[in-house]
């Protein structure tokens, strides 16, 4: 019943805005189909080395060249934007988690388990950015003080409201992560092409990033599992958080 | 889609080729030079004692520190790819390496340009080819002295976790004035530097330089903080740095003890104002917790 009235009730630029929320969490085949066929437990060091005979470490293959301009205000931008991102998420949960578990008591493991992922995946970020010497944003406590009051405000119109400010957050991260991973295959192509390959710490960054988005994804499944559809108005306000989001992305990567 | 890089590492390899060619045209120059060698633009010096130097100087050339492989760049540090080519390019090296060693007696001056664009072999003319002129050798000054911090820093470091332990806050210290001590070499030249890096079309510039130095002592320092405090100590570092070198072109104390104790008393500041800081944050972000459980314990939702 919710779901259908959701579909029907979207205006035509909410229905734009959510077009790539369902390509995304329709289903979860569609859901990876940017081709990780690691299994979730995988860990990040085992994926990159599917590739060995291309990695020039026998020494024979032409010497990796350096990284471009382009490749390295991307490589930072990226970093500096999972970074803010992953410091939002900590602070979402961190602010729902007393309200939610609260008033119901039986998602205290649940909130838990995504608040420790966050965890880690803020800890992984926060040791690349310091390893790549990358500038870490300069809106970073604009970004925890609206993080904190956006989880603390859906967890105050309750459960539901919650669940969908997850669901919004994680289909648009959920993309973000995605379009981070397709630009790194790309230019793994061309590194490959143009000789001496790409270095495995890189390789090891498109692993990381593959884990990351698909234990993202599970959080959007968790949260739609949840009622996230059940908030009021739902359409509103996952819309709402999902402009948020891109606009915090778009600051986030330039400074 | 990303035509210049092959051919950008061809340049460096071409531009280490003519690094040599340069190094040995200077050599066979030498003798041409001291010959040659007439009037040099807006200068009035001795010239034999100095056409004598150059042909010392000319030799150990090939050798002369470059900062063209080991320039670091800001924005991602790869491990295991190659850093990126550096900011100047090879003539620009061999011309302005050349030069440098001019700086003690000559000043950051056209006059030091000229005198080592014929050590390197080229014609005085060459030096119009520098975009900025003097401030490129200011810059290449900066850029040496930046890249040499990290080979010292692991001199100076090397004792640590083997019984001797270095805070944070000491080895910045250690390396600020490490890098001062860069200075020493120019420093009757320096006030004049600091003048030409104050014009208006290079502060940009120069506060670059100050910004990627700060960036090079905290990075070296261990610190590995990514939240605010990541600009609030580069920040921090870079004012003690500019305040300290300022100071130093004044200092006419023996080995510098007063620069050295001037550096000390800043460090002294700067801990103080961090710990007040950190104090009234935490202070804050206590109350308003504690004030928000009070409220939850009283059955208020929030």
């Amino acid at each position: 019943m919710k779901i259908p009235l959701r579909h029907s009730m979207m205006s035509r630029s909410s229905a734009r805005l959510f077009r790539p929320a369902r390509h995304i969490c329709s289903s979860s085949g569609a859901k990876r189909a940017l081709g990780t066929s690691i299994p979730k437990a995988a860990t990040p060091a085992t994926s990159p080395s599917p590739s060995p005979p291309t990695n020039p470490e026998g020494g024979e293959a032409r010497p990796r060249r350096p990284l471009t301009k382009e490749e390295r205000e991307f490589l930072s931008s990226a970093l500096r934007v999972n970074q803010a991102g992953e410091l939002a998420a900590t602070l979402i949960y961190t602010a729902q988690t007393p309200l939610v578990t609260r008033s119901d008591p039986h998602l205290k493991p649940l909130m838990k388990h995504m608040y420790d992922q966050e965890v880690g995946h803020f800890d992984t970020f926060n040791s690349l950015i310091a390893k790549h010497r990358v500038r870490p944003t300069a809106m970073y406590p604009l970004w925890s003080v609206l993080s904190a009051g956006l989880g603390w405000g859906t967890a105050m119109m309750g459960r539901e409201a919650a669940m969908a400010c997850t669901e919004a957050v994680e289909t648009e991260i959920g993309d973000h992560y995605n379009g981070q991973i397709r630009s790194l295959l790309e230019m793994a192509d061309r590194m490959e092409r143009g000789g001496g390959g790409m270095g495995p710490e890189l390789k090891e960054l498109v692993g990381t990033l593959r884990r990351i988005r698909d234990e993202e994804l599970e959080h959007l499944d968790h949260a739609v599992e949840h009622d996230a559809k059940k908030a009021e108005p739902h359409w509103l306000l996952t819309g709402f958080i999902r402009l948020g989001c891109k606009g915090a992305i778009y600051a986030s990567e330039r400074v | 889609m990303h035509p210049p890089t092959p051919s950008s590492g061809a340049l460096r390899r071409l531009g280490t080729q003519r690094w040599t060619t340069a190094a040995k045209t200077s050599r066979q120059c030498a003798a041409i030079h001291m010959t040659t060698r007439a009037t040099v633009p807006s200068t009035k010096q001795t010239l034999p004692s100095h056409a004598v130097r150059a042909a010392v100087a000319a030799p150990s050339s090939p050798t002369l520190p470059t900062v063209t492989q080991t320039a670091q760049r800001r924005t991602f540090h790869s491990t295991d790819h190659p850093p990126p080519p550096g900011p100047f390019g090879a003539t620009e090296s061999a011309l302005l390496a050349a030069a440098y060693q001019h700086v003690p007696e000559h000043g950051f001056s056209s006059a030091a340009l000229a005198f080592g664009a014929r050590d390197a072999g080229f014609p005085d003319i060459s030096t119009s080819v520098l975009p900025d002129g003097e401030f490129g050798l200011i810059r290449w000054h900066l850029e040496l002295r930046k890249a040499e911090l990290a080979g010292r820093a692991e001199e100076m470091f090397v004792g640590e976790g083997k019984g001797k332990e270095y805070k944070i806050p000491e080895k910045i210290e250690m390396l600020i004035w490490e890098r001062l001590t860069g200075n020493k070499e120019v420093i009757g030249q320096w006030q004049q530097a600091l003048a030409i890096m104050a014009s208006p079309t290079n502060v940009p510039v120069s506060i670059k330089h100050l910004a990627e130095l700060a960036d090079e002592i905290v990075y070296l320092s261990g610190d590995k903080a990514v939240d605010p405090s990541w600009y609030s100590s580069r920040a921090g570092v870079s004012a003690i740095y500019a305040s300290t070198e300022l100071f130093m072109t004044s200092d006419k104390s023996e080995g510098f003890t007063d620069t050295r104790q001037f550096l000390r008393r800043r460090m002294e500041e700067a801990r103080g104002v961090k710990g007040a800081l950190g104090n009234v944050g935490q202070w804050v972000g206590f109350s308003a917790m504690g004030a928000l459980n009070v409220a939850r314990s009283w059955g208020v939702r929030v």
